[in-house]
């Protein structure tokens, strides 16, 4: 769609609302309408007021508190003039608020058991919602996912997608296409079974439901052992993307359950046939349908937690349609998203776990003492199970034809150990050290632009402390990023150089999103230390707590 | 809400309503339980196992983590004698509301009391 097209459809508040859903835009320009910016998850905005050339010019121009403290995942939508977001523990609210001023248009604050904390891993966390067709779509800690009028904020239908008492959560936005809305789910922790679950937008009947693990009789249920695929997890936590011309939706599916991997498999590197499919694995699925078009498993027979749910950000490179992937095992992966055949897989952090991955069966060359095994400790193994990359999210800038993705420097000491299944209880089956640098140099992270085609580092920012949080990228040749003192940076993409820098207060874990009102370029960051997975990480984790108070707050700049 | 009551008084109200059931909820000398394990230093290492097994996600491993509230080395400062009591208690019944699981059917007691040894033995001092 054209610029003066939607800024047309803009002034029109519903019209603008149905338009956001019609037409399955490449980029995000004036608005920003899904959670990767477009539906190819690759938060690149095409707005260029805000550039290299000013940044350092950019001032507060409201805020807004979330009024929760727990870590704060949400990346806010931009439809016509108002701001969708969404707070952590639940999510405690879903805000509607006037994007050039602030004001709050509507909140939705939903009632919640009191008990669901206990069934959800890694923190209360929310990514924000979807907005398609005047309506609002969010998931919710209780494993219900709700659908809002976007106008006012009122409950137009509730669903109960799976049960939290077993385990299940919904942390991230579903993906919105044609009538459907598509949910994810959490779990990997507690031996669920995964699965992505399609909705009808205005009923919320349930259109189609794909597990990501075979059951008896399917293909590829003969990679796990036994029943072990019952509770084999590859659940689908994160976000999914949406490919409008193929119809394909894609989304990673996480570690098999439980970590320790005897009761799935082998127990040695000698894994097959229990590759335990399609656990740690990209997946694409009909739009229509959700029949498996494809599925490409990045590590076969996990037993390190390289749960593969990271983000598949599309784009059409030189090498083709690709699928990109900065998996947690640490390669990079370039996927044709059409056919699932792999393009290249190269370390985008220090690796040992395997030498590589073999191009012709896509199936990583393992170094066997890398391996733990039950009772068998293996040592110094790199990257830990935080991975190479976690779920902040990296961006693809059409301009410089890099991405920018915020990485992790830190090795692991990892056992397996026996453990009983009980529902709705943690089913890890593992003993791990997390307190551990990484292989190459003394700091816990950097911030690397990296080409996707060549294969190669262009550039690293080193940072002391872990979990920086996700990019954003924009046609002012900028990249944005934050990090758990509060800092927000803006660099310049082709040189690394930091441009600008602004203190939040509070540890950012989401990338910025950007867009327009009335013609003015904005800028907007959710800041909230994070809370939940720094515990795994004995001192390390304890620097992070300690680098900035929790909090909850929406900062939006200007020039 | 505007109070009826000075903010003051309002709280030595509470506080008396506290302290007076404060008796009640404490649990009585001969009702403490007991660690089977108490003293046996030769448990702490698989005490230690087992924690990072089963409660380092949340606790840290060898309970070393940043967050005040979930610092099991902190027991005997926060809890003093009733340490144990607290967190027999809490380990069994959990805190759901704050994250905590209920344990009990799940772990045998043996398995909690040989994690008690291990956090007893890495206590903060006051």
């Amino acid at each position: 769609m054209s610029r003066v097209t939607r800024t047309v459809l803009t002034g029109i508040a519903g019209a603008a609302l149905a338009a956001a859903a019609s037409f399955a835009i490449a980029d995000a320009g004036n608005e920003w309408p899904h959670y990767g910016g477009d539906q190819w998850n690759t938060r690149y905005s095409t707005l260029n007021q805000i550039n290299t050339g000013n940044v350092s010019s950019l001032k507060v121009v409201w805020m807004h508190s979330l009024g929760s403290l727990e870590s704060q995942q949400s990346s806010p939508l931009v439809v016509g003039d108002t701001m969708y977001v969404t707070t952590s523990t639940g999510p405690k609210f879903v805000f509607a608020l006037d994007a050039k001023t602030g004001k709050q248009k509507w909140k939705y604050e939903p009632e919640l058991p009191n008990d669901y904390f206990a069934t959800v891993c890694c923190g209360l966390d929310n990514r924000g919602v979807a907005v398609a067709n005047g309506k609002v779509f969010v998931g919710r800690l209780d494993a219900k996912l709700v659908a809002l009028d976007a106008n006012t904020g009122k409950e137009l239908w509730v669903v109960t997608v799976a049960d939290y008492k077993k385990g299940h959560a919904i942390t991230s936005p579903p993906v919105v296409y044609k009538n459907l809305v598509v949910t994810g789910i959490a779990g990997g922790e507690y031996g669920i079974r995964g699965f992505v679950q399609a909705y009808d937008q205005t009923t919320g009947k349930s259109v189609w439901k794909t597990y990501t693990i075979p059951g008896t009789g399917e293909p590829g249920n003969d990679t796990w052992k036994g029943d072990s695929w019952k509770t084999g997890a590859g659940s689908t936590w994160y976000v999914g993307s949406y490919d409008a011309k193929r119809n394909l939706v894609y989304y990673g599916t996480s570690n098999g359950g439980p970590w320790g991997g005897q009761t799935r498999g082998n127990d040695s590197s000698n894994i097959l046939p229990y590759t335990n499919l399609w656990t740690s694995s990209e997946l694409a699925f009909d739009g229509d349908t959700g029949k498996i078009a494809w599925g490409y498993q990045m590590t076969p027979s996990d037993v390190w937690d390289f749960d593969g749910v990271n983000e598949g950000v599309l784009a059409d490179l030189s090498v083709g349609p690709a699928l990109m992937k900065a998996d947690r095992n640490g390669f990079f992966y370039v996927i044709n998203r059409e056919s699932g055949k792999l393009i290249s897989a190269e370390p985008f952090v220090p690796t040992n776990w395997a030498s590589g991955v073999d191009k012709q069966t896509g199936m990583p060359m393992e170094d066997p003492t890398k391996r733990p095994q039950l009772g068998k400790w293996a040592r110094n193994v790199c990257p830990n199970l935080i991975g190479g990359k976690n779920w902040e999210p990296m961006s693809y800038s059409k301009q410089t034809g890099l991405v920018y993705i915020p990485t992790f420097n830190m090795c692991m000491d990892i056992a397996s150990k026996d453990e009983e299944y009980s529902p709705g209880k943690f089913y890890l089956a593992s003993e791990f050290n997390l307190d551990m640098v990484g292989s190459v140099g003394s700091n816990l992270s950097e911030f690397v632009a990296w080409d996707p085609v060549a294969n190669k580092k262009v550039w690293g920012i080193k940072e002391d402390l872990p979990f920086l949080g996700g990019a954003m990228t924009s046609a002012g040749g900028l990249v944005f990023y934050g990090n758990q003192k509060g800092e927000l940076k803006a660099v310049d993409a082709k040189t690394g150089n930091v441009l600008w820098q602004f203190n939040i207060g509070t540890g950012i874990l989401q990338s910025p999103v950007t867009y327009t009102v009335g013609g003015k370029q904005y800028l907007a960051v959710v800041a909230g230390r994070t809370k939940g997975p720094p515990s795994f990480f004995g001192k390390i984790g304890q620097r992070v707590i300690d680098a900035s108070p929790e909090g909850g707050v929406l900062v939006v700049f200007a020039l | 809400m505007v109070p009826k009551f000075p903010q003051a008084v309002v709280s030595r109200a509470a506080l008396a309503v506290v302290l007076a059931l404060a008796p009640l909820a404490a649990p009585a000398e001969d009702a403490r339980p007991v660690n089977p394990f108490e003293g046996k230093a030769e448990i702490v290492p698989e005490g230690n196992g087992l924690f990072n097994q089963y409660c380092s996600h949340c606790h840290g491993p060898n309970a070393e983590q940043g967050e005040r509230p979930r610092d099991l080395r902190r027991l005997k400062i926060r809890y003093g004698d009733d340490a144990i009591a607290v967190f027999y208690k809490t380990v069994s019944t959990g805190r759901q509301e704050k994250g905590m699981p209920i344990w009990k059917g799940v772990l045998p007691d043996e398995v909690l009391w040989k994690i008690f040894t291990f956090l007893s033995s890495i206590q903060t001092e006051p």
